[in-house]
């Protein structure tokens, strides 16, 4: 039996801020297609924590790997094997959301964007909008561009920070089908996040976090959705 | 390698489109350059000095006040949506980063440098000697040099409380061979003397341009890594 | 680092800084009793023997920082960064001194407060350097960042300095300034004055490594109470 090899394995996870500790050893393995759903209260460290898992944050201890590469936080070619979407949508407001792709697009190396970027535009519902600066989109119209940055550059590990936070629902809806063929066609994510309803329904992996650690972590199957909400604020308390 | 030029190519892309739709430095920089040159005439007793012995000396620090109003906003946009993040986390080297906002900052300085010129050379009627070539190949490299240096000292300020105010104190010691070559060609050139006197003052403000950009192309990683 | 080796560290700094300091008061009384006077300048050149090794241990302490500063950025240990430290702090102390004395001096002996003497002139913004140095050091939100920024600024300043100095000597050979300490050092020399001022050069070198040991171990304490008061909390 051919051994997966995983795609994001972390190992004894510390990040320090001064003297704050934000996260406080953390140990994760994540097998490809699966879909983990991080839990937590607002200063658990989860963005932190995620931050680590992609490269933006260099842990102060611990190491994470992508598909056995130990992450050098000196540039590497595992960036491009990463997308991130957190509530800063890392867009340029004075772009238009074509431009923003363009750029993005350029920077990870993709040679097809003329076909590529009107096709994602398409998937997020902004191809009438293409040509308007970002500073005059809606907030739910810019978080959808930055979905479809996130993803332009059809990444192994996508990572998501509150993604449903201030969405209109026309938006939520495209996240939603977003999400759900993500995990479908078996990319790897990890979405912290505070819905607790929206992340259980996608999720195939479940994380609570607690002050820089995670107090539970689990397949799906061992939760039980009608009483998870309890759980969930058990977990938290105790 | 060509994928390494093309991301620098399209972060001076990125920089120059933005410049164009905001126009925030690039006017900032062009009004302080015109309105020093009124400054400077009601600050000079033209009766006792002649603006030609002085104007080189004027020139480089017009320039060099300028430069910093503008370069010091260079992360400014990208610190607004979390942008500069993002460029972070692509695939594009730091220094490919650095070299791109570099480049871009000299895009715009350049033109502010021979605007400077241009003005003083109006307002007081300078003679710019003998050979203007030279004079702007040594505005040329001056600008490179002082682009070098305060785009990386733009990132560390940016990340600190005192944000761009900090920029002068960082900076300004480290430009004093930029601004006594430079001048001191400059001063040259109009008085009317020979190239050959000012060939070994060029070839130090290449020095220092060259080495000013690598130091930065190194550094740039240790600031903006988190 | 152990408190053994930081007591131990402390016991030696202050030992060396009391010999620095006997030191440099045995100079001093050399500069004005012993040593026989230069003929052009007169008295007022006794000055070159605290003024020149001043300068020296400022240079001296800056290239030291920013060579525990490359390392630290390369090797991220933390005893370079402190060692980087303590360097600066000396080094600005040596600075300031040099800075203030000098033109106090200048208007005694020679009626002028400042000419742009270039060793006084590159002392003067390596001291900027220094503090540009510190500026960012403690203005960051999250203090390894400000270990970094500090570093940086320290490799550029080292890279620059060269290029400072060259461009200071020439602009002095244009614009000749009064002569007020001829900076012959060095082997020409005749005998005793270059004996006093090797001695003087000895005394704050010693002076100043004890201050920076002394600044190393007590950032060494900080950064030990600094971990207990985590732990504890």
């Amino acid at each position: 039996m051919e051994a997966t090899r995983s795609v994001i394995e972390a190992r004894g996870l510390v990040r320090e801020y001064g003297p704050v500790v934000a996260v406080d050893g953390v140990d994760l393995v994540l097998d490809e297609g699966e879909f983990l759903v991080i839990f937590g209260p607002n200063g658990a460290g989860k963005s932190s924590l995620l931050g680590m898992l992609g490269g933006a944050l260099r842990p102060t201890h611990g190491t994470v790997s992508i598909r056995g590469t130990p992450l050098d936080f000196s540039d590497g070619d595992w960036r491009r094997r990463v997308g991130v979407l957190s509530h800063k949508g890392f867009l340029y407001a004075h772009l238009t959301a074509e431009e923003n792709l363009r750029f993005y697009g350029r920077l990870f190396g993709l040679r097809d964007l003329d076909e590529r970027i009107p096709e994602r535009l398409a998937r997020v519902g902004l191809t009438n909008r293409a040509r308007f600066e970002v500073r005059q989109l809606s907030h739910g119209m810019r978080q959808r561009l930055a979905l479809a940055r996130a993803l332009l550059h059809d990444p192994d590990l996508v990572l998501l920070d509150e993604p449903y936070t201030g969405l209109d629902p026309s938006a939520a809806s495209v996240l939603r089908d977003v999400l759900r063929e993500l995990r479908d066609g078996h990319r790897t994510v990890v979405m912290v996040t505070h819905n607790l309803t929206e992340g259980l329904k996608l999720a195939t992996r479940v994380a609570i976090q607690v002050a820089g650690r995670l107090a539970w972590e689990g397949p799906t199957t061992e939760v039980d959705r009608d009483t998870f909400d309890t759980f969930y604020h058990e977990v938290v308390e105790g | 390698m060509s994928l390494y030029l093309s991301q620098i190519r399209v972060i001076v892309w990125k920089d120059l489109l933005l410049e164009f739709r905001t126009r925030e430095r690039i006017v900032a920089m062009g009004a302080f350059a015109v309105l020093s040159g009124v400054l400077f005439n009601y600050s000079l007793d033209t009766a006792r000095v002649a603006p030609q012995d002085v104007a080189a000396g004027l020139i480089w620090m017009t320039l060099v006040f300028g430069g910093l109003l503008g370069v010091g906003r260079t992360f400014y946009l990208e610190a607004q949506d979390g942008a500069m993040q993002g460029v972070l986390m692509s695939p594009a080297p730091k220094d490919a980063v650095y070299l791109g906002k570099t480049l871009a900052n000299f895009t715009l300085l350049f033109p502010v440098a021979l605007l400077v010129l241009g003005v003083f050379w109006l307002f007081f009627g300078l003679d710019l000697g003998s050979s203007p070539g030279m004079l702007v190949l040594a505005l040329a490299l001056g600008s490179l040099g002082f682009v070098a240096l305060s785009t990386l000292f733009a990132a560390v300020s940016s990340g600190t409380h005192m944000g761009e105010t900090l920029l002068p104190i960082l900076v300004f010691p480290l430009l004093v061979p930029m601004v006594i070559y430079g001048a001191g060609a400059t001063g040259r050139i109009m008085v009317g003397r020979p190239v050959e006197e000012v060939t070994g003052n060029i070839q130090m403000l290449a020095a220092f341009a060259l080495i000013t950009l690598a130091a930065g192309a190194v550094l740039f990683r240790f600031v903006v890594e988190d | 680092m152990s408190i053994t080796s930081i007591t131990g560290m402390r016991r030696t700094g202050t030992g060396l800084a009391v010999v620095g300091l006997l030191g440099m008061m045995f100079v001093y009384w050399l500069a004005f009793f012993w040593v026989s006077t230069e003929a052009s300048q007169g008295v007022s050149q006794r000055i070159f023997y605290v003024h020149v090794p001043a300068a020296w241990t400022t240079f001296f302490a800056f290239g030291l920082c920013a060579l525990t500063s490359a390392m630290y950025l390369w090797l991220r240990d933390e005893r370079l960064d402190r060692a980087a430290v303590a360097a600066a702090e000396g080094g600005m102390i040596f600075g300031t001194i040099m800075l203030t004395t000098g033109p106090l001096w200048g208007r005694i002996a020679w009626g002028t407060y400042w000419t742009w003497e270039p060793r006084l002139t590159l002392t003067l913004l390596l001291w900027f350097i220094f503090l540009g140095y510190f500026m960012v050091r403690s203005s960051t939100e999250n203090p390894e960042k400000g270990k970094r920024f500090a570093a940086v600024v320290a490799i550029v300043g080292a890279l620059d300095i060269p290029f400072i100095h060259v461009s200071v000597l020439w602009f002095r050979s244009l614009h000749p300034q009064p002569v007020v300490v001829r900076p012959e050092d060095g082997p020409a020399l005749p005998g005793d004055m270059l004996t006093l001022l090797l001695t003087s050069l000895a005394a704050f070198t010693v002076l100043f490594l004890g201050l920076f040991m002394l600044r190393y171990a007590l950032e060494g304490l900080r950064r030990e109470l600094d971990v207990r008061a985590r732990a504890a909390a």
